[in-house]
């Protein structure tokens, strides 16, 4: 399948699952998108994974405390300032869950893309706003190069005899990989400039026309989102 | 500084780390002053346009430019991709973009990488990859700014033919002089931003100083000696495909090992085994006391502030400690600098002095003479040699010239090629 078909059907169950009203709907499409992510080699897909899935159950653990809903308390708390009484309601909590798996599977949906895509073939389809695809491309990478960087970082202290241990520890990594990604990002942006980006009239390397699978993923995406607003 | 350069002419560019060879070629690219401002007066012209008129991109089908690190370089993914990208740029007719970029990468001995991910190649690999985005282009004028420092000897000396052999005029900007003498037409000896001489290759050979002057050295054949810190027996380790398979390796104390071998054969990997940082798969490894290990990429040094804190990490923030080893690499002074205020020569001995500071037992250094001047490698030699004594030291090179000098023995991942440098 063309990058940009699956980037259509993956946009498509992305929106599918903001515009769907029903939990099961919801846990569906995630439950779609996370065994599509888990096709995705295992050292790769890790880190995507526990951002979507750990932020979509931070929603859901903190939706109760933050919502007034329901009248069907489960458990009633203090009263802390700015928050009022804390409460959890079954309804507080199904719409935690609702909107921790709408979060998820939006994000799920971004990994799939990250991991899987080829995202070469996505800038070379791209027909217009080619520089802007392109910085897309290259902001979707950004989350490997980091990791690779920072895997770098540690096994560079290890070299010297530190263990990087616990959250402070990598938490000190921060600000050397971003000081490291505005340098990357400087040398990249010379050498684009050298190689030409930039000018007007650059042309494209000759690629595969659509096959009908191709256009019938891009109708099956458009389909999922009229569905995922009528029915789900 | 003034100088012409006339087509087809090869030129070797040398100096001493912060010399301005790296400017000169941004100048000769228009990067110098468009891309990183400072004052510029004078004039360069490259196939008759004034640099100050038009903007690098403009220059891209004229101009080539290859630069230090090649990770910093890649845009794309995908190898076939990242070399049809300039083509793409340029305006090439899109039915020769394909077949122009898999003549490039045939050219540079890379026919097999087209389909390859960029994230998976060696250092080398991408090197080559990077080297054939530019010859794509087919330049008038190739600038090329270390273009070999992570390709082994007949890596490198395939890439300075090639750049030779493609027509245009070459500027190429080397640390290791042995690499591109023998190739130039001229050389340009340039320090503190002045050219100091523009000779021919002939008469250069009289007129540079004696530590960049290419020399001939015989390594004694000799067997493992001093009390064993490290003892690497039959052991295995694969990533997607195997890399070490039954491999020996015994360090004494008191012994310069030099390991060698092509890119890709798994130098780095003995020597993290060695060192602690990967555990085999097969086979055992046995270590004595504390062993310290030297990234061949002295940018992931960069955790601190100042060079003295970074250098302090691995002894517990003993400051005094780190400004002595600071010293004992030549940064005396450097303490209080911000390390990506470095030049990556100076990055090099920063990431040295953090790796002595600990005192290690067992010492391994991979491709420490990256990025470094002659004058300097030879005083690095000069500090191996005389901490010798204290602990056992396995130097991963592609530089026979510093291998030679520093080393008591040599080891090879592929045996038959030990008997080249002994």
């Amino acid at each position: 399948m063309r990058p940009t078909a699956a980037a259509a059907l993956l946009g498509g169950l992305a929106a599918a699952a903001l515009l769907a009203q029903r939990t099961a709907s919801v846990a569906a499409i995630a439950g779609l998108l996370l065994a599509v992510c888990l096709r995705a080699p295992a050292g790769r897909r890790r880190l995507y994974l526990v951002g979507a899935i750990g932020s979509g159950l931070a929603v859901v653990l903190l939706t109760p405390f933050v919502e007034t809903i329901g009248s069907h308390p489960l458990w009633s708390g203090p009263t802390v300032p700015v928050l009022g009484r804390l409460d959890v309601t079954s309804e507080e909590l199904r719409n935690g869950l609702f909107q921790g798996l709408r979060l998820t599977a939006v994000a799920l949906a971004f990994s799939a893309y990250a991991l899987l895509l080829d995202h070469d073939r996505l800038v070379q389809a791209a027909g217009f706003a080619r520089r802007s695809v392109l910085a897309i491309a290259l902001a979707t990478r950004l989350v490997p190069t980091l990791e690779r960087d920072a895997a770098g970082l540690v096994e560079a202290l290890r070299g010297r005899g530190v263990e990087v241990t616990g959250l402070r520890g990598r938490a000190r990594l921060l600000s050397p990989l971003l000081a490291g990604s505005l340098e990357r990002a400087l040398n990249l942006a010379e050498a684009m400039e050298a190689r030409g980006f930039g000018l007007p009239g650059a042309t494209q390397a000759l690629r595969p026309g659509w096959c009908p699978f191709d256009r019938a993923a891009l109708v099956v995406a458009a389909g999922l989102i009229v569905i995922g607003a009528l029915w789900l | 500084m003034s100088l012409t350069i006339d087509p087809g002419e090869v030129v070797a560019l040398l100096g001493p780390s912060g010399s301005g060879k790296s400017t000169l070629l941004r100048a000769l690219a228009g990067l110098v002053p468009h891309f990183h401002g400072g004052r510029f007066s004078g004039r360069v012209e490259v196939a008759g346009r004034d640099t100050r008129r038009v903007r690098p991109a403009e220059l891209a089908g004229t101009v080539g430019t290859l630069f230090q690190d090649p990770e910093d370089q890649v845009v794309f993914t995908r190898v076939e991709a990242e070399v049809a990208f300039g083509l793409e740029n340029v305006g090439t007719p899109p039915a020769e973009i394909a077949p122009r970029a898999s003549a490039a990468l045939a050219a540079v001995g890379a026919e097999g990488l087209g389909e390859r991910r960029v994230a998976e190649l060696s250092g080398g690999q991408l090197q080559r990859v990077c080297l054939a985005s530019v010859l794509a282009l087919e330049p008038r004028l190739l600038l090329l700014d270390e273009p070999t420092s992570q390709l082994d000897p007949e890596g490198a000396a395939a890439a300075i033919e090639l750049a030779r052999s493609s027509g245009a005029a070459v500027v190429v900007s080397e640390q290791r002089p042995e690499r591109v003498l023998d190739s130039c037409d001229r050389v340009l000896f340039v320090d503190e931003g002045k050219i100091v001489f523009d000779a021919s290759q002939e008469d250069a050979l009289s007129r540079l100083p004696e530590a960049w002057l290419p020399r001939e050295h015989e390594v004694p054949a000799a067997e493992p000696s001093g009390e064993a810190v490290c003892r690497v027996q039959d052991v295995w380790f694969g990533y997607d495909h195997p890399v070490l398979e039954g491999v020996d390796l015994a360090l004494g104390r008191g012994e310069i090992v030099a390991l060698l071998g092509p890119n890709g054969s798994g130098k780095t990997t003995l020597g993290k085994l060695a060192a602690g940082l990967l555990e085999p798969q097969g086979g055992h490894v046995e270590r004595v006391g504390r062993a310290c290990y030297l990234s061949q990429d002295p940018g992931r040094y960069l955790v601190s502030e100042r060079a003295d804190e970074e250098v302090a990490v691995a002894v517990g923030g003993d400051l005094a400690r780190a400004r002595a080893a600071l010293a004992r690499v030549g940064l005396e002074g450097f303490a209080a600098r911000h390390p990506r205020d470095l030049s990556s020569g100076e990055r090099e001995r920063l990431a040295l002095a953090a790796v002595l500071v600990a005192e290690p037992d067992l010492l391994v250094l991979d491709e420490p003479t990256r990025g470094v001047d002659p004058a300097r490698k030879q005083e690095l030699t000069g500090l191996l040699r005389a901490e010798a004594a204290r602990r056992a030291t396995l130097v991963i090179t592609n530089d026979h010239t510093f291998a030679a000098a520093v080393a008591d023995r040599v080891v090879s991942t592929v045996p038959e090629r030990e008997a080249v440098l002994a």
